[in-house]
């Protein structure tokens, strides 16, 4: 089994767009949906949903017992959690990461560790393949807990039916959320554009790339709206090693067939959509080999 | 440098926010600054921050931002099971002679220390990311976070802009993509928060989300549609019909991506757009009097 995570750094640069593509032109997939926060994979798939589990996520400390006021946890707390009032004090649930220093040192035990539903995950059947997905709770921590437990859910049912592919569609950023989407798999493809934005963020995730070993791909979507900025992502991944599987053109219909559910891919006069199979191809033979 | 909103009335501050990313939060941020002229600008998309390239900043001050990591006196040949089960993010393994720490997982609580054995628990300070502070034309005080690629610790260099925001004037942020804690963590002191999206089925479910936040957080907000008429009309229809304030409407045009890539503006490219930013300035502090 191989398993391949497309990310990007920068967001927006077109990572469900071609991870939803390559799900279509694939065979004996599983799909994963790791950006977990703001999921896109769902709408041109069209789950229909097997399995519901709740995430309980890390908990977060609650003032359920009689405070004092002595100011001892709001000294201890480093994450700025805990501000002092005139009778007791208030603990932000947003900062609070959940340590159990403010517990522990609390002298009249008034505060406890509470873990709380953070969000859900689920196993649904799609037309093309298994798609484990996810939805956290509006500001909940611990995307990067949800994003483990739905990459093993996904590695068992491939194990089970004895999948070949998992194709792993990861969130923007280089932070907790891509690292757990990195660790493990064989391979990942980095989606980019010819902006000094998204340049700038390629470099950054490449560098978190490195750190899991793993082979890297990359493809330029919007490549001709700067050549000048293709060429020097160009000769950064030949610097580096990255094999660019792909430049996709700039395409205004890659939106609309978007609009209207449909995939690029099937748009028989899409470039952008051609270009896309041609990368199916390229990448296809290291992700089905042994 | 202390720069003080001309025109604003104490202090406001505006998150520039989206689900979805690269949907044009720094395009907006970046351009509703320069527009205004007088403000301060914070970058809390530590992960991927790019408002660097648009405002162009003279760099004068870095700082790094560190958290504390525990290091074990093993020679000591005192017992460290307390710091492993204290732990509530798995990051110490206290084996028989040995202690092994997992710095990835560490988030520089200080729990070990407290809980260790008397004296054996030692600290020393780790580098997560680095703060990068100066003064933008045209009278622009700006400060960037930048995470260092592998590290988990999003929170903690947002932590650090939070303590650099300025007490009076006003006081732009531009938000990362998504809707978990990075995302809370730029909205969660803002007096009123622009979200950006576009007119695509993954604009418009990211965008539901992002709501979804903003209405927990009980923050006023209004939508800027970017690439306007690039897909369909279904986020206008849900802003009508949730009677939420479309803002402004960027075309979509591929001049402006291209002003976009070499990191040039929008009121470069259209100056028209000096005057609709500073009207949506000041149609949010009329709406906010009210």
């Amino acid at each position: 089994m191989k398993q391949l995570t497309i990310i990007s750094g920068k967001g927006g640069t077109g990572k469900t767009t071609v991870a939803s593509n390559f799900i279509k032109l694939a065979s004996n997939q599983i799909a994963v949906d790791c950006d977990v926060d703001a999921a896109n994979l769902h709408i041109l798939l069209e789950p229909e949903i097997k399995k519901e589990e709740e995430f309980i996520g890390g908990a977060v400390a609650k003032v359920t017992g009689d405070c004092i006021n002595c100011g001892k946890c709001e000294e201890a707390c480093r994450f700025d959690a805990i501000s002092d009032s005139e009778t007791d004090i208030k603990i932000d649930e947003l900062r609070c990461e959940g340590c159990g220093v403010c517990e522990y040192i609390c002298p009249t035990d008034a505060i406890e560790l509470k873990a709380e539903k953070q969000g859900s995950s689920f196993v649904s059947e799609t037309k093309f393949c298994t798609l484990v997905h996810a939805r956290l709770l509006p500001g909940a921590e611990n995307s990067g807990l949800l994003i483990t437990r739905i990459r093993n859910t996904a590695e068992d049912i491939a194990g089970e039916k004895n999948i070949k592919l998992v194709i792993i569609d990861g969130a923007p950023g280089i932070g907790c959320p891509v690292i757990s989407s990195l660790n493990g798999v064989d391979a990942t493809l980095i989606v980019t554009e010819p902006t000094l934005s998204a340049i700038s963020d390629f470099k950054k995730v490449y560098e978190v790339a490195k750190i899991f070993d793993i082979k890297v791909f990359a493809c330029i979507n919007k490549f001709d709206i700067n050549l000048e900025n293709t060429k020097e992502i160009e000769e950064f991944c030949s610097k580096n090693n990255i094999e660019v599987i792909g430049k996709i053109p700039y395409d205004d219909k890659v939106a609309l067939t978007l609009s209207r559910k449909k995939f690029i891919v099937d748009s028989k006069d899409s470039e952008a959509g051609l270009e896309i199979i041609n990368m199916w191809e390229n990448i296809k033979e290291y992700l089905y080999s042994e | 440098m202390e720069v003080v909103a001309e025109g604003v009335d104490g202090k406001l501050i505006i998150s520039v926010a989206s689900g979805k990313g690269g949907t044009g939060k720094t395009t907006v941020a970046s351009n509703l600054a320069l527009s205004v002229g007088y403000c301060q600008f914070l970058d809390y998309d530590v992960e991927a921050p790019n408002s660097n390239f648009f405002l162009k900043p003279e760099i004068k001050h870095v700082q790094k931002v560190t958290i504390k990591h525990p290091y074990f006196l093993t020679e000591t040949g005192a017992d460290f099971s307390a710091c492993a089960d204290f732990c509530h993010y798995n990051a110490i393994a206290a084996l028989k002679d040995e202690v092994i720490f997992f710095p990835e997982l560490c988030h520089g609580c200080g729990g070990c220390k407290l809980v260790g054995p008397k004296g054996t628990v030692r600290e020393k300070d780790v580098v997560v990311g680095e703060i990068r502070k100066g003064p933008a034309k045209p009278n622009i005080d700006f400060s960037m976070g930048d995470l260092k690629p592998g590290s988990m610790r999003t929170t903690s260099v947002q932590n650090a802009l939070d303590k650099l925001i300025t007490k009076d004037g006003l006081v732009i942020i531009d938000s990362p993509p998504g809707t978990s804690c990075a995302m809370v963590f730029a909205v969660k002191d803002c007096d009123y928060c622009i979200l950006v999206t576009e007119p695509t089925p993954y604009g418009l479910n990211d965008l539901e989300l992002s709501v979804g936040v903003l209405e927990k957080l009980n923050k006023p907000f209004g939508v800027i549609i970017n690439r306007d008429g690039i897909g369909d009309n279904k986020v206008e229809e849900y802003c009508n019909k949730n009677y939420i304030q479309i803002l402004a409407k960027i075309p979509n045009d591929r001049e402006i991506a291209k002003y976009y890539s070499r990191g040039d503006s929008l009121i470069d490219y259209d100056s028209s757009w000096k005057k609709k930013f500073e009207n949506i300035l000041k149609g949010i502090e009329k709406e906010l009097q009210t």
